[in-house]
């Protein structure tokens, strides 16, 4: 009887324990710089503000849906992943060639698609998250059109899944930098469509309107900046383009909403407005310093 | 040693039973998706599940000029007694999804304005105090 008594508790014991890590996740958590150090704050307020920034994705349906044309051209080069061997530069630019994903599947460009799916399933297998990325379903989705919003459901759910394991996993530093490559991509492709169509004062508010994301991708690399060098580097590097950013002013006038049911959805008609003044001077700057530092990223 | 064994016995049981009825916000979350309505893209689901707080709450940056849809699914009835509030970045309320006493299963918010908005759900006579929800765009 005893001895069942000790088992029973050995077990529990046991499985209580089970979060501890394998030598080899240790192993290989320690490669690089990416994980040097924890971060200055706790990983559950990381999660929140990781959470909130808004998929690149978006920023592809708004070229698309205003009649812009695809341009391969803006994108990087799927055929760079040799050049990306560490942790830093391989989440960097996953989030990179995400956004360039997003951008060849919203315009159905497949061809293209295919070979940026061969880039992240490289980096992702590089950051030991490759299991996340259903190279398979994606790719058998990619060849018809008729599958396009499965083809963005899927991949939206493998990316979302990416960041919920590294955040469980206390590698958020992996996935802010995942953030941060796929939103400088969607600034910069943004920037360059926008430079291709001077008059359109929707695309350079909707630059303007980055100052936001802007503002909590520096909280998230702050997060980081006394314990990561090259996170506290580029937090300088985006800096600079916080001061350019700086010059947009952004107004808000709050009104309350209305509302009426459609088919039982509750539809809200938002009555409040904003203005953003940003100017073609600026729109210049905000571009030449992005770029600036996506070459950085991307080289 | 009997006791003590009857004991150990009783926490594996009620452990055992606690894991059976415990909340599957996930797969709640993951029913949410299909249930957006056409021509809006999946962003992000959530889970719902009352923790220490009487809330549970996320955030996202909305856009101007794009319609957002969120929904709620839980295991019995349409909402279980779950609303979803939005608030601006200023915490002022744009949208509740219990309105004269009647719930809502989805609220649709074409954004006028850029900024982080706080997606809160509460309990207003739950059962189970567990749902999921998906959030979706379209342009």
């Amino acid at each position: 009887m005893r001895i069942v008594v000790l088992g029973v508790l050995v077990a529990l014991m046991t499985a209580c324990g089970s979060e501890k890590k394998t030598d080899e996740q240790a192993f290989l958590e320690g490669l690089d710089s990416a994980k040097t150090g924890g971060p200055s704050i706790s990983e559950g307020v990381i999660g929140d503000v990781l959470q909130r920034i808004p998929a690149p994705l978006e920023i592809s349906v708004l070229l698309k849906e205003s009649g812009k044309k695809y341009n391969g051209s803006y994108l990087n080069s799927p055929d760079n992943t040799s050049k990306y061997n560490s942790n830093y530069k391989k989440a960097l630019n996953l989030g990179v060639y995400g956004t360039d994903l997003g951008y060849t599947n919203i315009y159905e460009q497949n061809n293209d698609g295919v070979k940026y799916m061969g880039s992240i399933k490289s980096l992702a297998d590089g950051l030991n998250i490759g299991q996340f990325f259903d190279i398979e379903t994606i790719g058998r989705l990619a060849t018809n059109s008729k599958n396009l919003d499965s083809l963005l459901l899927i991949t939206t759910q493998n990316f979302n899944s990416i960041n919920h394991y590294l955040q469980t996993q206390d590698r958020s530093n992996l996935s802010v930098l995942f953030l941060t490559g796929g939103w400088l991509e969607a600034l910069h492709i943004l920037c360059e469509v926008a430079a291709a169509n001077p008059t359109n004062k929707e695309l350079q508010e909707t630059i303007g309107e980055q100052k936001i994301i802007l503002e909590n991708i520096m909280l998230l690399l702050s997060f980081y900046k006394d314990t990561d060098p090259n996170m506290a580097a580029l937090l300088t590097d985006v800096e600079e383009l916080k001061k350019a950013f700086d010059k947009v002013k952004v107004s808000y006038t709050y009104k309350e909403s209305t509302f009426e049911i459609v088919d039982g959805v509750m539809v809200i008609k938002d009555n409040s407005s904003s203005t953003i003044e940003i100017t073609p001077e600026d729109v210049n700057t905000i571009k030449s310093i992005t770029s600036g530092i996506r070459n950085k990223v991307i080289s | 040693m009997k006791k003590l064994f009857l004991t150990v016995l009783s926490v594996i049981i009620f452990s055992a039973m606690e894991v059976v009825g415990q909340c599957n916000a996930d797969a709640l979350s993951n029913q949410c998706i299909p249930k957006l309505a056409a021509g809006f893209n999946f962003l992000k689901s959530y889970k719902i599940e009352k923790g220490g707080k009487d809330y549970v709450e996320y955030s996202y940056v909305f856009t101007k000029g794009t319609q957002y849809m969120i929904n709620i699914c839980a295991a019995t009835q349409p909402t279980d007694g779950i609303v979803v509030s939005l608030y601006d970045s200023n915490r002022n309320k744009v949208a509740s999804s219990k309105v004269n006493g009647q719930f809502i299963s989805a609220i649709a918010y074409p954004c006028n304005t850029t900024g982080i908005y706080y997606i809160q759900y509460t309990f207003d006579g739950s059962t189970g105090y567990c749902g999921g929800s998906a959030l979706g765009f379209k342009r």
